[in-house]
């Protein structure tokens, strides 16, 4: 193969290689970007949206006991009362959305028996405040109704953010895991390309050098008429074998002319 | 060996004289010497023929 050949098909490798690889690196970037899109709009989101629901459910929570305390004003008692039932149908909607959203079934149960008892708490909840209001302000009966109430909705709420904590931290495990076998691979694959790279062009290199070396020694020898025994032997199909045959013509002529030289001393 | 080889030398030495020669041995690559040891192969005698030809084409210096 001719060196020109060689070396443009070297360049074009080079070129290749660097198109390949900065493709595959940015076909790596998005999928690592999707990755983590996909994580930010299910297992993040969810667990975000769980948050604000437990909040919201302690907040209602929060507004009964306002009732029981401040309720003997009247004010007070339509103030709280409104913002109890706010609070009520919030965390009602609130559990609906998020329960159509989870695709793990056990979360989902969770939520589901969630509202079931939120549900029961609610009637609880009535009840207590008819007790309320019918005995005026009185807490008792009304905290009799309804103590201990809001432990399973809670205990359950509890259970499925925790369910959600955990598959958000399997989710982020997974993401750096294939993040990481992502970058992995684009360095073996790289660093091999590279190598392969390196490999070749050491060995053109090495070709090369060796063979004009020899053109040299050749041409040092011929220079200083030095042609006695010597045998140019430079094979190949490339630029430095057609010098080397075009050398083997100038030693011809050389000998040649030392041929007639010492014809015509001799004769 | 060579004898058809060397008789293309002669022939050179005829037509063109040393000079003559000397360029058939450069293009060929053979002196004359070694084409006495060189077979008279199909493909030296194309070589030898086509330098000749060339050498007659060629303005005589």
């Amino acid at each position: 193969m001719r060196i020109s050949t060689k070396l443009t098909g070297f360049y074009v490798a080079v070129l290749a290689v660097f198109c390949v690889l900065t493709v595959a690196l940015l076909s790596q970037l998005q999928a690592v970007s999707r990755g983590y899109d996909a994580l930010l709009n299910s297992p993040v989101r969810q667990m975000d949206e769980a948050r604000v629901l437990q909040v919201d459910f302690k907040k209602q929570v929060q507004e009964w006991k306002d009732i029981l305390l401040r309720g003997h004003n009247s004010e007070d008692l339509a103030k709280y009362t409104e913002q109890f039932h706010d609070k009520e149908q919030q965390v009602r909607a609130e559990a609906k959305a998020l329960t159509s959203e989870l695709e793990d079934q056990e979360t989902r149960q969770l939520l589901e028996q969630f509202t079931a008892a939120h549900l029961i708490l609610s009637q609880k909840y009535q009840q207590g405040y008819q007790a309320y209001v019918a005995g005026k302000a009185d807490f008792k009966a009304a905290d009799k109704v309804v103590r201990g109430q809001d432990r399973p909705p809670t205990d359950l709420f509890d259970k499925a953010v925790q369910r959600l904590e955990t598959q958000v931290k399997e989710s982020v495990e997974a993401q750096r895991e294939a993040v990481l076998w992502n970058l992995n691979l684009a360095l073996g694959v790289a660093g091999g390309l590279l190598l392969v790279l390196g490999m070749v062009g050491f060995f053109i290199v090495r070709d090369i050098r060796s063979r004009v070396a020899r053109l040299k020694a050749v041409s040092d020898r011929l220079a200083k008429a030095d042609i006695s025994g010597l045998v140019i032997d430079i094979s190949g199909a490339d630029e430095i074998a057609e010098f080397g045959e075009s050398m083997k013509g100038v030693h011809a002529a050389i000998e040649e002319l030392l041929m007639m030289a010492s014809a015509h001393a001799a004769g | 060996m060579g004898a058809r080889l060397v008789g293309f030398y002669e022939q050179a030495a005829k037509e063109l004289g040393v000079p003559g020669r000397m360029k058939l041995a450069m293009l060929t690559g053979i002196p004359s010497l070694a084409a006495e040891t060189q077979p008279d192969s199909a493909e030296n005698i194309k070589k030898f023929e086509q330098a000749l030809s060339q050498l007659r084409q060629m303005p005589k210096s």
